[in-house]
């Protein structure tokens, strides 16, 4: 118990750095943008990559699901290729998706991943679940239009827009890094533990509470207009 | 005789030149009764009205649908022909008048100062270097005006509508959907293809608080006054700047602050023709530029944006909750249920 205490407080100490980086993607960044430079295209891909909770909600999924270093760099580069097409080539060609529409599909992304994980496919559909590599390219495709909808979102300008949006697609890379840094190695140092089942049924559950939730409030501010 | 009735077209020439559609504000509301005003003279002062026979077209474009503006439709009141119509749905519309060609007779002087009063400095330019100056002219002109407003809070595509006159201006960026600031690019099109090396003057009313401001005629000439006994809160202030369209037709321009901005060319060839010397087509464009808080703003917390065929409108500071209520949320109950299945083993 006193065991399980410590790997909380040690999880709790690692998400808040994110709690404390928790300012949004305000009107301030808008400011930030219009006088940083492409530097602060960076800075606010990294701040919403932070503070983005879908994203990093998907990724402690697909983490989970993962054993090796090696799996979660193949993994997250699938992923990375995937929402970085989309975030380029969406913004870039101005292709608009609503943003609630977009968002409530990447709250069932974190729905399908706990799922996934608790082998919902198995016990449910009596079925394997779909080709993880395949699906986190998917997923990753849908992630970036969400990004692309928010970098949209914001007043570029037309100077250097493509050298704007690849350095945001850069901020996005960093702050995935910085985020899953501390994930990856609470995950796998909890692993080895007697109370890592407990820790992943409760992580996974919680998923497929937090995509629902997602879901719904996404598709009630689609419908009542935001 | 043909002298003094030169010299009065002269006066009137110099005295009536440019066309502009105006509006009292930019930022009407949806579905209710407003008035554009078809300025002929200056941007500040209309001269004379215009004969309705001489508008080859008069359109307004809005929600998608350009209409036809009925020639019932317009009145007249202190040399300003005003349009009178009922605004429709939100968005950004535009309304263009082309008006028809019709010639004018000038001797050499009288072309030559008409030249340089508006700014036509490119042909007074070749006058001057091919020795043409005693040159007498006979000009075909047209004029072709637009005005870019915008209904309500949504923004619209409408706003780069090509009316497919003679010569026109198109944003490329919907001027609602800036702020003060930004640099925006306006293309200009003759008989549907970029002019460039162009000639452009670029003017505005702004609603600025500077006491001292910088003026550049329409000749080039600039200078500078300030104004210290006038009430700031109500000071407008108007300045004209010269610009050149670039290689694809397009001149970039800062918006420096809120206000009303026009752009004005007047694009003048040589004509080989048994009666006519020269044709000159004009092209205005007049909009708005407002302080962010109708449908776009960085210093509120708001602002809408057009993409293609899509419109939308962002609230960053209200959409969804903030991340450390999600995030404190989330270790609460992911500690919970930890808790839980961790005592049901």
């Amino acid at each position: 118990m006193g065991n399980s205490i410590k790997r909380l407080s040690l999880l709790i100490l690692f998400l808040l750095p994110a709690v404390v980086l928790a300012h949004d993607v305000t009107s301030a960044d808008q400011e930030t943008l219009n006088n940083g430079g492409l530097f602060s295209y960076i800075w606010v891909g990294a701040k919403h990559m932070l503070t983005g909770y879908d994203h990093l909600l998907f990724l402690v999924g697909v983490i989970f699901f993962l054993k090796g270093f090696k799996d979660i760099l193949k993994f997250i580069t699938v992923f990375t290729i995937g929402h970085s097409i989309t975030l380029i080539a969406g913004t870039f060609l101005e292709i608009q998706v609503n943003e609630y529409v977009i968002d409530a599909i990447i709250a069932l992304s974190v729905f399908y991943k706990g799922f996934e994980n608790l082998e919902g496919f198995q016990k449910v559909f009596k079925t394997n679940s779909p080709n993880l590599l395949m699906m986190v390219f998917v997923f990753g495709l849908i992630h970036g239009l969400g990004l692309s909808t928010r970098l949209q979102s914001f007043d570029m300008g037309t100077d250097q827009l493509l050298l704007k949006i690849i350095s945001f697609n850069v901020g996005v890379e960093l702050g995935q890094i910085a985020a899953l840094i501390p994930i990856v190695f609470l995950i796998t140092k909890w692993q080895s533990r007697q109370s890592y089942p407990a820790f992943y049924k409760a992580s996974n559950v919680y998923l497929l509470l937090a995509g629902v939730g997602l879901f719904v409030y996404q598709i009630y501010l689609y419908v009542n207009g935001g | 005789m043909k002298k003094l009735f030169f010299g009065l077209l002269a006066f009137v020439v110099l005295c009536s030149h440019d066309m502009f559609l105006k509006l009292d504000g930019y930022f009407l509301q949806p579905q209710t009764q407003s008035e554009i005003q078809l300025f002929n003279g200056s941007f500040e002062k209309s001269e004379n009205v215009i004969a309705r026979n001489r508008m080859l077209d008069a359109s307004l474009v809005g929600n998608g649908k350009r209409i036809a503006i009925d020639t019932t439709q317009w009145f007249e009141k202190d040399s300003i022909t005003y349009l009178d119509f009922k605004t429709g749905n939100a968005g950004t519309w535009v309304a263009g008048v082309s008006t028809a060609p019709r010639n004018i007779e000038l001797d050499a002087t009288s072309f030559n100062d008409y030249l340089e009063h508006d700014g036509v400095l490119d042909m007074l330019e070749w006058r001057k270097t091919n020795n043409a100056l005693e040159e007498d002219a006979v000009e075909k002109y047209s004029k072709h005006v637009k005005t870019i407003f915008q209904v309500g809070d949504t923004l619209s595509t409408d706003w780069n509508t090509n009316l497919g006159y003679p010569i026109e201006f198109i944003p490329l960026e919907n001027p609602y959907s800036i702020h003060p600031g930004h640099d925006l690019k306006v293309r200009l099109l003759y008989k549907g293809k970029p002019l460039a090396d162009q000639l452009v003057y670029l003017g505005n009313e702004l609603e600025d608080k500077n006491e001292t401001a910088e003026h550049t005629h329409a000749n080039g000439k600039t200078h500078s006054h300030t104004h210290e006994d006038e009430d700031k809160n109500d000071h407008t202030h108007a300045s004209v700047e010269q610009l050149r369209t670039n290689g694809e037709g397009v001149v970039t321009f800062n918006i420096t602050a809120q206000g009303v901005w026009y752009l004005r060319t007047i694009y003048m060839q040589h004509l080989e023709d048994e009666t006519l010397t020269h044709e000159s087509n004009w092209a205005t464009l007049t909009f708005a530029v407002g302080d962010g808080n109708q449908v776009h703003s960085h210093d509120a917390d708001s602002h809408s944006h057009d993409h293609g065929d899509e419109t939308h409108e962002h609230d960053h500071e209200d959409e969804g909750f903030p991340s450390y209520i999600f995030w404190v949320g989330s270790i609460v109950m992911v500690a919970l249920l930890f808790f839980f299945f961790r005592r049901k083993k």
